[in-house]
């Protein structure tokens, strides 16, 4: 089976729960016996899909505005970004828009994007429409999803549908030259398992 | 076998993965430096007799139950699942005659891989399954017994695919007698691997075992036994007892180089995946000479005619337990419930490995109980305690003295796997280094090249930024390697190096590398750097910038409330620590160091945090930036540059690249801080950085390519020696996200002819695209100045 690492970037406001979400996605295939990473900035997990073996590899970005031009640093060569933003704050809905812009101008051509609402279990407090959000989300094709951290909602549905957006990888070999235009070369090793 | 000298190597996730990357040769996953055996291995027996003990369809649970009994214990059947004869049931004789003396164990096999329902041990085949499961008990009641004329068949005694189940139950008294007295092993060496239910792990020698006995790790049963308790044995419980429950639990095994373990990877969706070495026939066949300590849980061989064979007590080890002194442990039996499939002790045999690949056994009078205290089992990690914490010992280590002791028993507690893996290094080391000594050889032309190149170089001459000429050297290096790997005994000496995943020998090569390449220029590279950093204004701004922000607490920092920071004995760590990652010269040192400091970070960070507060970068940056503003940033600067551009370019995805990032980012948000109305140059600034980003990772992607199909090539070469085998290739390019200081995987090994034809394209590609992102970059990067200060109006 076939392994491919695919980095993941998290952006979004500082507070909408970013790093929340890589726990839930990560917490339970904590296993004793592998290695965890030293902190929740950079996480692991790996998933099967079709027959594939999906590493990500998340990188985590700090939200706060006086970081924001550091970004690039981080979500180059992604093959997904992951943009979050809080139902519960119109503002986080608008300082995503801003990251969407901005990986269409200078992220790696062909990222696949995945929205989340997240704090879906608020929605008492709730400020950005889901449809809203929706519409938005597939006026520029991504993935959306409203997710609940706090809840383990939609969670593990992010990543399933970034794995499925995910080019198939092409018969080995062949992969490199294609991959490198993509500029996701190093996001798309592989190797076979089994 | 045992002429073959036992050369089998445990599996381990990595080495699993490694494997199986070079196919299958003989439906066992093959290992291209082996060469062929003579004699078929017991994997490949057992795969070859499949049908005789997991027979096709019409056999159901009941026909199976019905032919194991009145078996001696341990035989054993494997029954299909009727409907999708797909393996579900394991049965097990209880060597009984009624029908309760049979014990079934669901078989979950979810995709590619099996495992016992009760157990987390899976395989990716069902005759690894069973072999390894005749190895040790792990969840069984016993161990599998594989007919002893198992051992004996050779290809061509008996056509095993012939088999029957009844055949394969009934076992030949002459035969047996027969392969009794021939398989007296030459040469056994099992590690055995217990993880305890806190996660700690230990490897235990089995010199230690046979020479002590392996009642310390038995239970109350055994210790009430023992009633009296001798000062030696007190403090033997007290060092098991000290062991951590150690946040993480990661210890994986010896190979658990990597902080991070990537390469594990393919684990972590099904639990824990040990295959089983494809050439341990031999271990199972072991008792007679060295039951007396390795086989854990596990009847004797003999065990099949005498109704009471554990050696071990199974049993928990809690902390608290005295246990008794090595020894005799005829009085620790005692027989686990028949029919509980559930484990009965916290401590676990893993995996069982044999192997001769410690040239020279320890004697054994120098062989200590494992020491539990182990957190991390990678080779530098010890290095690194000898090296900096013996000079300057942390408080709670009373004295260099104990501390030295400390470091013997971690050595000899890791015993085989370390030793092992520490003399492969050496001699690999040793080699190199004897090559680029040797007169006329193209290596040594080369390294004498590169280093008098390199040192009339400077940084800063012809418009070449550091950062270029930095680029430039790492492309050396990776040429280097491979003039190094075109010498037959280099390769040579790399399959023999058996326990080590491809990523790994990468790393030892790169190492090496380092060591005769990147050692005499280090420092040289340091003063360029130093030069063009200086030149183009960083220090200034970095050191400027200090003294407007290090008064900022981590919360001005941007940091949330309730974080926490170093307090000053952890700062003071942390600086020893700078300062052991600057005088590394090797750049995988210098991250596997830089990783030890985040997690100290870390660690500062949720001390006064209410537990399970998960803490991401928008706090450990902030951190991270409070850290550095206590520290010397001129000289992390200087390093941070060496580690970006002198590391192994594929490194930079994984989590040592992450942290290295974070560095980065840090030190560039601290020389780069504007108040907000200055806030346009920085963005020019940013992206003149984020520029030299790209190149770096451009140039990497060209090396790297060229690099797979140097695999091909070495791959070729391997199979060639051995089975005339096909295919491999890119799959190597495991673990590409270092994370750590010592798997670095290092792609440009290789040898000259297959390039050639390819060279052309990546050539290409080499020419255009750097500029093209270049250009565009600089294209763009008006534009996102302006949409930078968009973006930052959006929001004030």
């Amino acid at each position: 089976m076939a392994l491919r690492e695919l980095k993941v970037c998290l952006l979004g406001d500082t507070g909408v729960g970013k790093s929340s979400i890589v726990w839930r996605f990560v917490e339970d295939s904590f296993d004793p016996n592998i290695n965890p990473t030293i902190g929740a900035s950079f996480m692991t997990k790996t998933v099967q899909y079709q027959n594939e073996l999906h590493k990500f590899l998340i990188w985590d970005t700090a939200g706060q505005e006086r970081f924001r031009a550091l970004a690039p640093m981080y979500y180059r060569g992604s093959a997904a970004a992951i943009i979050v933003y809080d139902i519960t704050k119109e503002e986080s809905f608008t300082t995503l828009k801003n990251w969407v812009k901005e990986l269409r101008q200078h992220g790696p051509p062909n990222i696949v994007v995945a929205i989340a609402g997240n704090k879906c279990d608020l929605s008492d407090a709730r400020e950005v429409l889901e449809k809203d959000a929706k519409d938005y989300a597939d006026s520029i094709h991504a993935i959306f999803v409203e997710t609940s951290a706090k809840n383990a909602i939609n969670i593990n549905e992010v990543f399933i549908e970034i794995s499925k957006r995910i080019p198939l990888a092409e018969s080995a070999g062949g992969t490199s030259g294609k991959a490198f235009k993509l500029g996701r070369q190093a996001s798309e090793s592989r190797r076979t398992c089994c | 076998m045992g002429a073959d000298g036992g050369t089998c190597t445990s599996a381990c996730p990595q080495m699993f993965a490694s494997r199986a990357a070079h196919g299958r040769v003989n439906g066992t996953t093959a290992i291209p430096w082996r060469s062929s055996r003579r004699k078929p291995t017991l994997l490949e027996q057992l795969k070859g007799s499949e049908c005789a003990w997991c027979p096709a369809a019409p056999w159901e649970r009941e026909g199976a139950r019905a032919a194991l009994c009145g078996t001696p214990a341990g035989s054993f059947l494997v029954v299909r699942d009727s409907t999708t004869s797909v393996p579900s049931l394991l049965c097990v004789s209880a060597g009984g005659d009624n029908n309760e003396a049979v014990i079934d164990y669901c078989i979950k096999s979810t995709g590619t891989v099996f495992q016992l329902s009760e157990s987390r041990l899976s395989f990716s085949d069902l005759a690894q399954l069973v072999l390894f499961y005749s190895l040790t008990r792990d969840v069984l009641a016993f161990c599998l017994s594989i007919p002893l004329w198992m051992y004996g068949v050779t290809e061509k005694t008996r056509d095993l695919s012939q088999l029957e189940p009844e055949t394969w139950l009934c076992s030949p008294p002459d035969q047996q007698t027969d392969e009794m007295t021939q398989r007296e092993p030459s040469n056994v060496m099992c590690s055995i691997q217990l993880t305890s239910t806190n996660g700690a792990l230990c490897i235990i020698n089995p010199l230690y075992l046979r020479e002590h006995g392996d009642d310390w790790l038995t239970n109350r049963t055994t210790s009430a036994q023992s009633a009296t308790q001798s000062p030696t044995n007190f403090r033997k419980e007290r060092r098991l007892s000290s062991t951590r429950a150690w946040a993480g639990a990661g210890l994986l095994s010896k190979r658990a180089i990597s902080m991070e373990q990537d390469s594990a990877a393919i684990t972590e969706t099904s639990g824990l995946t040990r295959a089983l070495s494809a050439d341990s026939p031999h271990c199972p066949t072991t008792t007679s000479e060295t039951s007396a300590g390795v086989v854990l849980r596990r009847p004797s061989r003999d065990a099949a005619s005498s109704p009471a064979p554990y050696r071990v007590s199974s049993g928990s080890l809690t902390p608290s337990t005295p246990s008794t002194p090595g020894g005799s442990n005829r009085a620790s039996l005692e027989l686990p419930p028949h029919g509980s499939p559930v484990p009965l002790s916290p401590h676990r045999v893993s995996w069982v490995e044999d192997g001769v690949w410690l040239p020279l056994p320890r004697p054994s009078s120098r062989l200590h109980p494992p020491s539990l205290e182990l957190d991390s089992l990678s080779i530098s990690s010890i290095e690194e305690e000898q090296e900096y914490q013996i000079p300057s010992p942390a408080p709670h280590h009373q004295s260099a003295h104990r501390l030295a002791d400390k470091v013997i028993h971690r050595l000899s507690a890791v015993g085989q796997a370390l030793g092992g893996l520490v003399s492969q290094k050496k001699r690999l080391t040793n080699r190199v280094q004897e090559l680029s000594e040797r007169k006329g050889s193209a290596f040594a032309e080369a390294v004498k090249g590169f280093v008098e190149m390199t040192l009339k170089k400077a940084g800063d001459h012809g418009g070449v930024t550091g950062s270029e000429f930095l680029q430039e050297v790492r492309s050396s290096l990776s040429s280097l390697r491979e003039t190094l790997l075109d010498y037959p005994d280099i390769l040579a000496l790399l399959d023999s190096i058996t326990d080590l995943n491809d990523s790994e020998i990468d790393s030892l090569v790169e190492l090496s590398l380092h060591k005769v390449a990147l050692k005499p220029v280090s420092a040289h590279l340091y003063s360029c750097i130093h030069t063009s950093r200086t030149n183009d204004g960083s220090f200034d701004r970095l050191q400027s910038n200090m003294s407007v922000l290090e008064k900022n607490g981590v919360e001005e920092l941007g940091g949330s409330g309730g974080v926490g920071v170093p307090d000053s004995l952890t700062l003071e760590r942390i600086q020893q620590r700078w300062t052991s990652m600057h005088e590394a010269y090797s750049p995988n040192k210098k991250v596997h160091i830089l990783l030890k400091v985040c997690k100290s970070i870390y660690h500062s960070m949720s001390a006064n945090a209410s537990s399970g507060t998960a803490f991401g970068a928008d706090d450990f940056l902030p951190c991270l930036t409070w850290v550095l503003l206590r520290s010397d940033v001129v000289t992390l600067h200087l390093d941070t540059d060496y580690m970006m551009e002198l590391l192994d370019p594929t490194q930079l995805q994984g989590e040592g690249g992450y942290y290295l990032t974070t560095l980065y980012a840090s030190l560039y948000y601290i020389s780069s801080f504007r108040p907000r109305l200055a806030a346009r140059q920085l963005s020019v600034e940013a992206q003149n950085s984020l520029n030299q980003w790209h190149r770096r990772r451009t140039l990497h992607c060209n090396q790297s390519r060229r690099s797979r199909n140097r695999r091909t090539i070495r791959r070729q070469a391997c199979r060639d020696r051995g089975s005339q085998n096909s295919e491999t290739d890119t799959e190597r390019r495991e673990e590409r996200s270092g994370g750590d200081g010592e798997s670095f995987d290092n792609d440009e090994e290789e040898t000259q002819q297959q390039t050639e034809p390819e060279a052309l394209q990546p050539l290409d590609v080499e020419t255009h695209t750097p500029s093209d992102c270049n250009q565009r970059d600089e294209i763009t990067s008006k534009q996102e100045e302006r949409q930078m200060m968009c973006g930052e109006e959006d929001h004030r």
